[in-house]
């Protein structure tokens, strides 16, 4: 217990530590120059001031990534005149990587308070809550890191961005498909009117005339802020599923199904309709809305949504909709109503497939009625039931793991490849789909349940729940 | 009102068309339906591979034997697909078959895009029935009057089977109650066999007529008719042969009907509407029996 008290005092010391070295490298470039000029004043030639100046006006418009090229050069031309110490280096060295340290600094500091916390004694709620804490601010520290160490155009932060965004959705499903049994395919449709709510309203007035050239600037002519266009997308989602949900989830089983994608399908029509063109653009693009360029902000928002669906699911609603699922006669005897639950469940879960929709509109920088196609919501089942059926963190795995191997991984598979004189035969565009969904069949084939199951991810960090409190609960 | 008609009767002709075209498919919906209670999401894709079976087929084969050889290959094709993807399920929840069935539909596609780089495929013309021909003052394919006529021989042709051979007699058995029809000795396996053999060849000859009209193939192009003609599979009440028929039909020309008044983006939300009205206001479908469901 002491130990543990006294590495957390040292973590957060060092964390301090390195935001301190972090911060004045930050701010002091130009006296850092200063301090590395010749002694001798006559070496500095006007080609060498002019490089110098450079970098200090990048400094100044705050372009890191033309600071550090240009003080890349500057340092390389002129190393013999100048005087560069080691602790200049260090400085130099901590600007270049200020947020990687930064975002480790952070997550030390965590990691300290929380081993901190668990050095107290009693407070079992308490230790629980600061391993969390350690879990999550490892994979926001990590995250960070890996998109400033990658590069943010690199294929690993594309996949972080998109597998994040479909974990949302992915989770959103299986809130419906998995915990309330409920199976509905109209996803997509829901999506689409997240991400559409989101685009009307964010996108700057001032180019409005140019996206909605065809319709006169549209009629929509202010520009609300992105976090509020989000949540209103995700609100827009959720009015439709409240109206669609009261014919709909009337229906049994594979007629919700059918029913739900029919929905989806009215919805996509709905929006590319060319009479409501200075609202939605018809059925041309809609860009030019705010984007993200962080991959922080996805993992932020898919965070708070995927923490605030399960606190949902671990409720007294979240056991009614397993109690519906697992049999809807002995429910409803219980004194569960299974419409106005069933409805609940649908409108919560489109809610936050808006979101996703609004997400994934910001991830591609444009958005188009016409993508948002039944085969987007199958590809979403298909994540849920690679992650099992009522997991949510196997949802999120399957969605990273989806992601990534039809992105990235399998790409290989794209591109024809010769082994000395032997041509691999079949590798050609579109092989990577075909091996892809082949896999996938033999998931739904041979391991219906899933990665997860109807099991969550348990690293062994938590005592299992014991049985008195499940036979009670 | 020699007018009205001249101005409205290609669009009639074009929903009759489209119609039988649409009936041919939703036959194999609401036969699989009917014995297995299972959405064939697959048989969408089914019937664009039958498309593309004869594209490929036409290009090196005499139209004689490739017109045969792609309907018998399509039937492989349905067949094979209940043996690998739906057998083994058959003591799975509903629930699970029919994401395989979701699963066949994306492996079909993402196979096709493979296959054909993505590109559409000039369907090639079929003889006689790619003609024209002009009906009254409406100038039109062939295909056009040849698919309802067809259509109905099949259809006929096909309760005849239903209604007066020994393995119809053994289909009607297992979609009346599955495990019952077990216990009398009923070979299931085979009698949903011929399910999918049956409904893969209605599609094939259904995409022949379809694809003569349309004439370009892409990988996603079966998915709005496949889609539809399950609407017609349960606008006429699931698992009734007549009323997919007539659902079909009834769809078919309503959707033209629609696009003759210029709202084609609405030609298909409608096909939904329809059926989201008929599920609400009577679930069993035009011609379906009522089930009630046990506890």
């Amino acid at each position: 217990m002491k130990m543990k008290r006294v590495i957390g005092i040292l973590l957060i010391a060092a964390a301090i530590a390195l935001l301190a070295v972090t911060l004045s490298a930050e701010g002091m470039l130009d006296e850092l120059l200063q301090g590395m000029d010749p002694q001798n004043l006559a070496a500095q030639d006007a080609k060498m001031l002019k490089a110098r100046d450079r970098v200090l006006d990048s400094f100044a418009e705050n372009d890191r990534e033309k600071t550090l090229r240009n003080l890349d050069k500057y340092l390389e031309n002129y190393e013999e005149v100048l005087t560069i110490s080691s602790a200049a280096r260090m400085e130099v060295f901590a600007y270049r990587r200020s947020p990687v340290l930064l975002a480790a600094a952070a997550f030390l500091l965590v990691l300290g308070a929380a081993l901190i916390v668990q050095s107290l004694p009693g407070r079992q709620k308490l230790h629980q809550v600061s391993t969390y804490a350690i879990l999550i601010a490892a994979l926001y520290a990590g995250v960070y890191i890996a998109e400033n160490l990658a590069g943010a155009s690199s294929m690993l932060v594309m996949v972080l961005k998109k597998g994040v965004i479909y974990a949302l959705i992915a989770v959103s499903m299986n809130l419906l498909n998995g915990f309330t049994g409920l199976f509905s395919l109209g996803q997509a449709g829901f999506m689409l009117v997240g991400a559409y709510t989101y685009a009307i309203f964010s996108i700057p007035v001032a180019d409005r005339a140019q996206v909605y050239q065809y319709y006169a600037g549209g009629i929509v002519q202010f520009q609300l802020p992105v976090l509020v266009a989000i949540l209103l997308g995700g609100i827009a989602a959720a009015f439709f599923a409240w109206l669609v949900g009261m014919p709909v989830l009337r229906l049994k089983s594979d007629y919700l199904a059918i029913a739900t994608l029919g929905f989806a399908e009215i919805i996509r029509a709905v929006f590319q309709y060319d009479g409501f063109g200075p609202v939605t653009n018809g059925s041309n693009l809609l860009r030019r809305f705010p984007t993200f360029d962080t991959v922080l902000y996805p993992f932020a928002v898919v965070g708070v949504c995927i923490l605030l669906i399960v606190l949902l699911i671990h409720s007294t609603y979240g056991r009614a909709f397993k109690a519906i699922r697992d049999d809807e006669v002995a429910a409803e005897a219980m004194g569960i109503n299974l419409f106005q639950h069933k409805q609940q469940a649908f409108v919560i879960s489109s809610f936050f497939a808006g979101i996703g929709g609004a997400l994934l509109a910001m991830y591609q920088t444009t958005v188009q009625a016409s993508a948002f196609k039944a085969s987007m919501t199958y590809e979403i089942l298909l994540i849920v039931v690679i992650g099992g059926m009522g997991s949510v963190s196997g949802s999120v795995l399957a969605s990273f793991l989806f992601v990534a191997s039809s992105e990235w991984w399998l790409r290989f598979l794209d591109s024809p490849m010769t082994i000395g004189s032997f041509q691999v035969p079949l590798l050609r565009s579109g092989f990577r789909m075909v091996v892809f969904s082949i896999v996938i069949m033999l998931v739904v084939l041979r391991y219906r349940q899933g990665i997860m199951g109807d099991r969550e991810l348990n690293l062994g960090l938590f005592k299992p729940r014991r049985k008195q409190e499940e036979k009670h609960g | 009102m020699t007018d009205f008609i001249s101005a409205n009767l290609p669009y009639l002709l074009g929903g009759i068309s489209v119609g039988g075209q649409y009936a041919l498919i939703s036959i194999g919906y609401t036969m699989v339906y009917g014995i297995l209670r299972l959405i064939n999401f697959a048989h969408g894709d089914i019937f664009t591979v039958a498309g593309f079976f004869m594209v490929y087929m036409s290009a090196t084969m005499p139209l004689y034997i490739s017109l045969p050889l792609t309907i018998v290959l399509t039937v492989a094709l349905g067949f094979g697909v209940e043996r690998v993807a739906y057998k083994p399920l058959r003591q799975a929840p509903r629930m699970s078959v029919m994401i395989s069935a979701i699963g066949v539909s994306y492996l079909l596609q993402n196979l096709m895009w493979y296959v054909t780089g993505g590109l559409a495929k000039q369907y090639p013309t079929v003889p006689f029935i790619s003609g024209t021909v002009t009906v009254y003052t409406a100038t039109t394919k062939m295909v056009t009057l040849v698919t309802p006529i067809l259509t109905f021989v099949l259809v006929l042709a096909l309760v005849q089977l239903i209604n007066h051979t020994k393995i119809g007699m053994a289909m009607r058995a297992v979609s009346k109650d599955f495990e019952t029809a077990k216990l009398m000795g009923i070979k299931i396996d085979r009698v949903i066999s011929v399910t999918f053999i049956i409904g893969s060849f209605l599609a094939a000859v259904g995409s022949i007529l379809y694809f003569t009209n349309y004439t370009a193939v892409t990988p996603t192009v079966g998915a709005m008719p496949g889609l539809k003609a399950f609407v017609a599979a349960v606008f006429g009440g699931i698992g009734s042969i007549p009323g997919a028929v007539i659902g079909a039909f009834i769809i078919g020309i309503s959707e033209n009907i629609i696009k003759a008044l210029g709202l084609t983006t609405f030609s298909d939300a409608f096909t939904f509407a329809l059926l989201i009205f008929i599920l609400i206001f009577k679930p069993s479908g035009l011609f379906g029996e009522d089930d009630n469901e046990k506890v």
